[in-house]
């Protein structure tokens, strides 16, 4: 982040895609650094995969144009740009054995046979797949697949790599596992990673910058910290993990909620008087005891006590109808005689910053 | 089979004798049924067994064997004017499998990926040769050649085996083209290859078997084919069967039979084959790119 003018990526400049009279993408304005791992995230239909594709050339925007380190590609050939992708389904070339579909994109650049043996061989080994260059995909496993189509689009040093939901199709714990390693990988090599998925939490693990993506139109850009921390939006904030979401109106520096108590929220600029705005807290913010000095304080009745191993959630009825979630870690220092039932009335609170009000 | 009623005790005794029952039922089965399937085989087969029987007949008669020669195989070996007519029919074969596989392929390939409306009228126009009766398109053929003022020859004879054949190779291939992830085209694209290219390097090796398949279907069916060359050859190189059919005219030679087995044990052959293609490409190791197209 030293340079603020130093050329993008991946620059998406007013891309627009219309199918019929709908659109799924508009308006999109988009900066990828070089060398980050970006993700583009959202809910399914959100244009993300739509972005993806015209970035990579499998798609034309009907409006705006894609720049490549500065060069405008708008409407060239998948061929003729310097991105590869790892398909969903990762498509491989089941032909082909795994070091020939690895070779395929040196092939076609017309590298040298030894060069091409090399390269595949170092591929193999970065993914791990050494022992397997002769073995024909439909042999191996999922995950296996996996990196052997993330080997064959990054043996072509493309600069910028683009992810169409890579990990979906794997199992949870596989998933964990490739998360960390494409990551390593991605640092590792040092090229652009464009990563598309609906998975926040593999967003929020993964990538130095997240694009949230709504019906076509960027929500917010940002760091996962600040994505998670200060959502911009409603949808943000839904979004991205667990929040408790209230709405209120907005009066001098608190949010009469539609039902229940006034929150204190502090004062906010930008916001006028009799507002209608949104609240939301996290429910790990959320402190059931040893108050801070200047933290506003409420009550409620707990409802429902959730044991999930490291965590408990609690369901707290402020107002008839209006429940706060909040979680509490398990940690060694919690004592067990602490712990609340269902029926208790339980004071709550939490630090001003982190009751968000969201226009 | 309610031998024994709700006693759990006696429960392992409820399970015993089903076994049995069982097997009885399966031997009863198969008996109606090799009976019904040895008829069938026997209908259709014994006449062409006869046929395979006699041409190693050492006598000429068609209803008596005398003994086993090869006496026939030997004349058929001789006959120039059937020979050539075999040499005719290879080529014909041939030819329209080729064009026909060639033409087919890629009409499949369009009517998979071209989703309009003048698209789906092709892919039902298609399908009409196959219900056709093949005396109305060897008529049709062979007025078309006349009312274009073309020579009937070994050529009209493959022009119009590729058109009947085409509709065939189609509807093979156009399930697998469907069945193909169009990310895969994608990826050779992405990874450098142009349209073209990627057609040539990914999709039609995934379609490789396929249209090997159809290639030895095709084969099969216009060197067996009859009526259509009969109206649209020529008169002199004739195709066999249209040679074996003037043939029977004069009276049946048993050289004939000879010619028949053979051609039999061709078409078994090329059955045989063409069952197999796929397993070939079930596993295949080796470095296909590495050592040169």
């Amino acid at each position: 982040m030293d340079a603020t003018d130093a050329i993008p990526a991946v620059r998406l400049d007013g891309v627009s895609k219309q199918f019929a009279d709908s659109y799924a993408v508009h308006d999109l304005d988009l900066d990828i650094e070089a060398g980050h791992f970006f993700s583009l995230l959202g809910p399914s239909g959100c244009g993300k995969t739509t972005s993806l594709r015209m970035i990579g050339g499998f798609t034309d925007p009907t409006e705006g144009s894609v720049l490549l380190a500065g060069e405008d590609v708008t409407g060239l050939p998948p061929n003729k740009r310097n991105v590869n992708t790892v398909f969903q389904s990762y498509a491989l070339f089941d032909h082909l054995s795994i070091a020939d579909n690895i070779a395929f994109g040196l092939k076609r650049k017309g590298v040298d046979r030894a060069e091409t043996h090399k390269r595949v061989a170092e591929m193999l080994d970065l993914v791990q797949l050494g022992g397997l260059a002769d073995r024909m995909p439909r042999t191996l496993s999922g995950g296996q697949r996996q990196r052997v189509a993330l080997a064959r689009a990054l043996v072509n040093r493309p600069a910028v790599l683009l992810l169409d939901e890579p990990l979906a199709a794997l199992d949870l714990k596989l998933r964990r596992q490739m998360q960390v390693e494409l990551k390593q990988i991605q640092r590792e090599v040092g090229i652009t990673f464009v990563f598309v998925t609906h998975d926040q939490d593999e967003a929020l693990t993964m990538s130095d910058r997240i694009a949230v993506l709504n019906a076509g139109r960027v929500e917010q850009c940002g760091t996962p910290e600040d994505i998670y921390e200060h959502p911009a939006s409603r949808f943000v904030a839904s979004f991205m993990g667990t929040s408790n979401l209230m709405t209120g109106t907005y009066r001098a520096g608190e949010v009469a909620l539609d039902q229940g108590p006034a929150l204190p929220v502090g004062r906010r600029s930008g916001i006028t008087d009799g507002t209608a705005v949104s609240v939301s807290v996290r429910p790990e913010k959320i402190w059931l005891s040893d108050f801070e000095q200047d933290m506003p304080v409420l009550s409620g009745v707990i409802r429902e006590t959730v044991y999930s191993g490291p965590t408990t959630t609690y369901l707290i009825e402020i107002a008839p109808g209006v429940t706060l979630s909040v979680l509490e870690q398990n940690t060694a220092r919690a004592r067990m005689e602490d712990r609340w039932s269902g029926g208790e009335t339980v004071e709550f609170g939490w630090r001003p910053e982190h009751c968000l009000v969201l226009a | 089979m309610t031998l024994v009623k709700t006693s759990p005790a006696a429960a392992p005794a409820r399970t015993a004798p089903k076994p049995r029952s069982r097997r009885g039922r399966a031997e009863r089965r198969p008996r109606v049924l090799l009976a019904v399937t040895g008829l069938f085989f026997a209908l259709l087969y014994l006449p062409i067994a006869v046929v395979a029987l006699f041409s190693f007949n050492s006598r000429k008669s068609l209803t008596v064997f005398g003994g086993f020669s090869l006496r026939w195989y030997r004349a058929f070996a001789h006959d120039d004017v059937l020979l050539s007519s075999l040499g005719t029919s290879l080529r014909i074969s041939l030819v329209a499998m080729a064009g026909s596989v060639v033409l087919g392929v890629a009409l499949a390939l369009g009517l998979v990926r071209c989703r309009t409306r003048l698209g789906s009228l092709a892919g039902l126009v298609m399908l009409v040769p196959l219900i056709t009766p093949e005396i109305v398109t060897g008529v049709a053929s062979m007025l078309l050649f006349k009312g274009l003022g073309v020579a009937l020859s070994t050529t009209t004879v493959m022009l119009s085996e590729i058109t009947f054949s085409i509709s065939y190779v189609t509807v093979v291939l156009r399930s697998r083209v469907a069945a193909l992830n169009p990310e895969v085209e994608e990826a050779a694209m992405d990874l450098g290859a142009t349209r073209w290219q990627a057609v040539r390097l990914v999709t039609l090796p995934a379609l490789l078997p396929a249209v090997l398949a159809s290639a030895v279907l095709i084969f099969a069916l216009v060197f067996d084919d009859f009526v259509l060359a009969y109206f649209t050859t020529g008169v002199d190189p004739q195709p066999l069967s249209v040679r074996i059919y003037s043939a029977i005219r004069f009276g049946v030679q048993p050289t004939i039979n000879a010619v028949g087995t053979l051609m039999l044990a061709g078409s078994v052959c090329l059955i045989a084959l063409a069952l197999f293609i796929p397993r070939l490409f079930g596993r295949r190791g080796g470095l296909d790119i590495l050592s040169g197209e």
